[in-house]
């Protein structure tokens, strides 16, 4: 066969066949177990959560807060005497494959409980799935107001905050701080219009104004235009709406043109992972976090840093590990509550439970709201350390309890039913 | 009137670095044929290495060797993997390229980690010029400057030396210039090297303004495809025009519809492709 093949280069129906197959194959790798020793009757957890993919090093902290806990569990005898069993799967943060990765950990794995999640899309999905096969889901790290509100569901609980709650633990700070005209950069999507409706809300009720709104596409890498029309609005505070990626490719480009010597820079949600991507001169701001791995007065906070630093190579948990590993205990709390692995018997456990000091590792109470289901704690609004070192970053200048700020279940929108 | 000003000059700015990305697609597409979609994933590749290098040899020092290894990496995947798929479909280089991109960001997060990494650009460079002006940084400068200098370098190459003409002539008519006795073997494989070092290079210069994040290069690259297909397959002047066209739209939307940004360069691609499918300066018969 010569090497100038060149005619008929055209897509023939094997090909495609033999394609389609291989991608389809992909899809079916094992899920990766943890390291429990094999027991004849575990009782098991599915984990859905991205490990690739624009967030997966939030969604690789969720797994390995999770995984402490379930090792935590198992050495101090398990569940009803039954070892915990940890099953991760991939999401990739894709909607599509949440689903499908759902409903094989259920139908396949026959796991008793699902939890995970990153992108408010796919807690969306995946509770609207879970509820079909009515098995309980616990959103680990998604944010929309929706999932505890308006689209609330008797299966779906949520450890992770609403948009309302991350808007309203640094909204007055900023506001009093850096003054009532605010422009906002906002992902066009459901957490980002979220956000910012939530922020406007209270920026009204405060008697600010809006000086502008630019809705950038998830993703966006070039930040600089809209950095541009930023400054010619000339407002006292730019509030960055974004997550991940999005946040640290906004700040690094504001840090270039210097936008933060002449206008406030900050927003709702810091996580220890943005702060660690950015260089020195970008590290400003007044930011919120949703917990803190430095709370020197809180008892077991210190003891959970060892543990998770010990068995994490050193790193430090972030926020996002935090979710994970009050997440699983939390539905091993509600098992034990229940003494059985009815779903509808765990969610009326959940409801109202209250996550134990060395669990919610934090100086407020940390309750499952029963009408919502939604985790109210503690908000961790502060400024960045300039000039601070990984992991020492942060200064929370005051813990929130978020019980004083929180929306009421009607004003959510949210009415749980049992089905019959 | 000034925003909007400002605005097209900051697309000139922003396209030129799409150019400069396109420019290693454009020149791998003509001659090699292969539309390599693990671009991204060598692009990030060069801005990790660069990371790993700075604190020893500094950011300058970095800049320079961090490409060429990058490239040197794109000849040993050529050699191994590219070259038997030459008289293949093109359908399994293209399959090849895009395994090869999830493979290579998932080492960069085996090697680097899931989480970002900063990056700093030194001091001289990370401040605005003028207050008026302050989004044409001292960075930004040296990035255009940059950018024009390597596509003019690489134009001077395939114009005034042996090797360039091949290359050209290869991508008019690689059955006769093998058939004239030239290496076409050693040809595609140093135009493919080029085209990595180039990877490599934009990304150690977009890692001094972006995220260092393993995804990166993916969400890079795909404004350098549009770039390519608006601008000419086969054209590195056409590149160049299709960079700075598409990043002058998205600086003038964001500035009236910022949500459309994204969209408007998509736009554009879908009316040169009913219009002249060729693109602006492609050469004729090329894709139509």
């Amino acid at each position: 066969m010569s090497i100038f093949d060149f005619e008929d280069y055209k897509i023939n129906r094997r090909t495609l066949l033999k394609t389609s197959a291989a991608v389809g194959a992909s899809t079916l790798l094992y899920p990766a177990m943890s390291a429990f020793a094999k027991s004849d009757d575990p009782i098991k957890i599915g984990q859905i959560d991205p490990q690739t993919g624009t967030y997966a090093a939030l969604g690789g902290n969720q797994i390995a807060g999770a995984r402490l806990a379930v090792d935590q569990i198992n050495a101090k005898g398990g569940v009803m005497g039954r070892p915990l069993q940890l099953l991760v799967e991939d999401s990739a943060a894709n909607v599509g494959q949440s689903v499908q990765k759902a409903r094989k950990l259920v139908n396949r794995d026959k796991v008793h409980f699902l939890m995970g999640a990153v992108s408010s899309s796919v807690a969306l999905a995946v509770s609207q799935a879970a509820q079909d096969m009515n098995t309980i889901y616990m959103d680990i790290g998604g944010h929309a107001d929706a999932v505890t509100g308006d689209k609330c569901s008797w299966n779906t609980f949520r450890t992770c905050s609403t948009t309302w709650l991350l808007t309203a633990g640094d909204f007055q700070a900023i506001f009093d701080k850096y003054g009532k005209r605010w422009y906002f950069i906002t992902p066009d999507y459901s957490f980002g219009h979220a956000l910012h409706h939530d922020y406007l809300t209270q920026l009204k009720k405060a008697g600010g104004t809006e000086a502008g709104n630019a809705l950038a596409p998830l993703g966006t890498t070039d930040f600089s235009s809209y950095l541009i029309k930023a400054k010619s609005a000339n407002p006292d505070a730019l509030i960055v709406l974004g997550a991940g990626d999005d946040m640290i490719n906004t700040l690094k480009q504001a840090t270039q043109f210097g936008l933060n010597k002449s206008m406030g820079v900050g927003g709702p949600m810091m996580e220890l992972e943005v702060l660690q991507s950015l260089p020195d001169a970008a590290r400003y701001g007044m930011w919120n976090m949703e917990w803190y791995w430095d709370q020197p007065n809180v008892p077991h906070v210190a003891d959970f840093v060892d543990a998770y630093r010990k068995a994490n190579g050193g790193k430090t948990p972030t926020a996002r590990s935090w979710f994970g590993f009050a997440s699983a205990h939390a539905l091993a709390l509600a098992t034990e509550k229940a003494k059985s692995l009815d779903a509808q018997k765990v969610a009326k456990a959940l409801e109202g439970l209250e996550l134990p000091p060395e669990v919610a590792l934090q100086p407020n109470k940390a309750i499952y709201r029963a009408g919502d289901h939604q985790l109210i704690g503690s908000e961790y609004p502060g400024t960045i350390k300039s000039g601070g070192k990984y992991p020492d970053l942060f200064q929370v200048t005051d813990v929130v309890d978020s019980s004083k700020i929180a929306r009421s279940v009607e004003e959510k929108g949210c009415r749980i039913t049992y089905p019959s | 009137m000034e925003l909007l000003l400002f605005n097209i000059f900051n697309g000139l700015i922003i396209g030129i670095f799409y150019a400069l990305m396109a420019l290693g697609l454009s020149l791998i597409l003509g001659l090699n044929g292969i539309i390599n979609f693990s671009h991204g994933g060598f692009l990030a590749l060069g801005g990790y290495i660069a990371y790993s290098l700075s604190p020893v040899i500094g950011f300058w020092g970095a800049l320079i060797v961090s490409p060429f290894i990058v490239g040197l990496l794109g000849l040993v995947v050529e050699r191994i993997l590219i070259r038997p798929l030459y008289s293949r479909d093109p359908l399994f280089s293209l399959l090849l390229t895009f395994g090869l991109a999830m493979i290579m960001e998932d080492l960069i997060r085996t090697f680097w980690g899931a989480n970002g990494l900063p990056f700093n650009v030194p001091a001289a460079l990370s401040h605005p010029l003028s207050q008026t002006y302050f989004f044409v940084t001292g960075y930004r400068v040296f990035l255009v400057v940059l950018a024009l200098l390597a596509i003019g370098s690489l134009f001077a190459l395939l114009r005034y030396t042996r090797i360039g003409v091949r290359i050209r002539a290869g991508n008019a008519d690689l059955e006769t210039v093998s058939a004239l006795g030239i290496n076409i073997y050693r040809l595609r494989a140093i135009n493919f090297g080029v085209g990595i070092l180039f990877a490599g290079l934009a990304g150690v210069l977009a890692a001094g303004r972006l995220g260092l994040t393993p995804t990166m290069g993916a969400s890079l690259i795909m404004p350098s495809f549009v770039a390519i297909i608006v601008g000419g397959v086969g054209s590195l002047l056409g590149s160049l025009l299709g960079g700075i066209i598409i990043g002058v739209a998205a600086g003038i939307v964001t500035t009236y519809y910022p949500a459309a940004s994204d969209v408007v360069i998509y736009v554009i691609m879908a009316v040169v492709l009913v219009v002249r499918p060729r693109g602006l300066l492609g050469q004729e018969g090329l894709l139509e």
